[in-house]
């Protein structure tokens, strides 16, 4: 017994505290702070024709990801499991999933709005957005580091990344997961939970 | 008690037939299962369930049950427009895969018709040729 009671003790006294959440990108030091890379200025619009820009994701704990309708490859596994984090964040108003189309000749608004309700979800908590093609490509690559381009070669048209990129409330990334695994799902619904428990200014 | 006897040996006829595919079916069984994660479970997952009312489900699917020729077509030629499974209409287009040979299209027609509660046997290679040489016919009169 006694042993038993010391062995517990030992084990919650030496559990190891979270690590922080590293910040990614770029960091500039101006006077006495510290810059962090965010997510540049941009302009899309959703399946509801809503607008969506930095306005809409500020102050948010949210989910990035890059993919089309018509992809056969990746993007079906993606949407997969982003639906298990839409499902495992219901009720959680702070926290939205940002979808961009790369193809945004074929994922039209109203295409995008249909892909939507076929999976069932809300566009206040999901939203998916098109835009200009150049806009979504430097946005992905230059803000969020996700690889996005065309490319003819390939047997969808398109090379793009499986990444889930988790963002802070002032537009930091504070984690990316591969989207095409459940375990590092897992990890990315759990860094939510413990993202949106944390003070603004983490 | 002669009833019950003979229903008792049918029962036992079914069950040793039915746990002993020959080996040609195990393997097509096989085949068509590594096939199926290959090229179908990205979509309609490996349970075959589907997605939403975005990619169907194959595990319950009146449409496979019902449409075995167009099934095999429709691996090899894709699908486009509506289609609709179990009551619910789907619009999303599937790709054709015409790398898959005959061969491996019987294949996957195996483990589809024989997963899930099916139990239609082997698809033989034939059969997916027949099937295959009757497309332009079924596309017309699909849906």
């Amino acid at each position: 017994m006694y042993y038993s009671m010391l062995a517990l003790m030992v084990v919650a006294g030496c559990a190891p505290k979270r690590a922080p959440m590293p910040v990614f990108g770029e960091r500039r030091v101006v006077g006495s702070d510290i810059v962090y890379h965010t997510i540049a200025p941009f302009q899309f619009v959703d399946q509801d024709s809503t607008p969506v820009t930095n306005a809409t994701v500020a102050g948010k704990v949210y989910v990035a990801d890059f993919f089309f309708t018509s992809c056969r490859t990746i993007c079906p596994v993606m949407k997969t499991q982003m639906l298990r984090v839409y499902h495992a964040t219901e009720g959680m108003d702070d926290v939205l999933l940002l979808s961009h189309t790369i193809d945004p000749e074929y994922d039209t608004v109203a295409l995008l709005r249909d892909f939507a309700a076929r999976l069932g979800v809300e566009s206040k908590r999901w939203r998916f957005v098109t835009g200009a093609k150049d806009s979504i490509y430097k946005i992905a690559q230059t803000s969020y580091f996700a690889t996005a381009m065309e490319d003819q070669s390939e047997p969808d048209g398109f090379i793009h990344s499986g990444l889930f990129l988790l963002l802070d409330r002032q537009q930091r990334i504070r984690g990316k997961y591969d989207g095409t695994r459940e375990e590092e799902v897992n990890k990315l619904i759990a860094d939510i939970k413990y993202l949106r428990a944390q003070p603004h200014d983490y | 008690m002669i009833i019950r006897g003979v229903v008792f040996l049918l029962c036992f006829a079914l069950a040793l037939a039915c746990s002993q595919h020959d080996t040609k079916t195990r393997q097509y069984l096989a085949r068509g299962e590594a096939l199926y994660l290959a090229h179908c479970s990205n979509c309609h997952q490996q349970d075959g369930s589907g997605l939403g009312l975005v990619y169907p489900p194959v595990n319950t699917s009146d449409y496979i049950d019902k449409n075995f020729e167009s099934v095999i077509c429709l691996m090899r030629n894709g699908v486009k427009g509506t289609m609709t499974v179990n009551g619910q209409l789907y619009n999303q287009p599937m790709p054709g895969m015409p790398q898959l040979t005959e061969l491996e299209l019987a294949q996957v027609a195996t483990f589809l018709y024989n997963k899930w509660g099916r139990k239609r046997g082997i698809v033989e290679t034939a059969e997916a040729r027949q099937a295959l040489s009757r497309c332009d016919s079924l596309t017309a009169n699909a849906h």
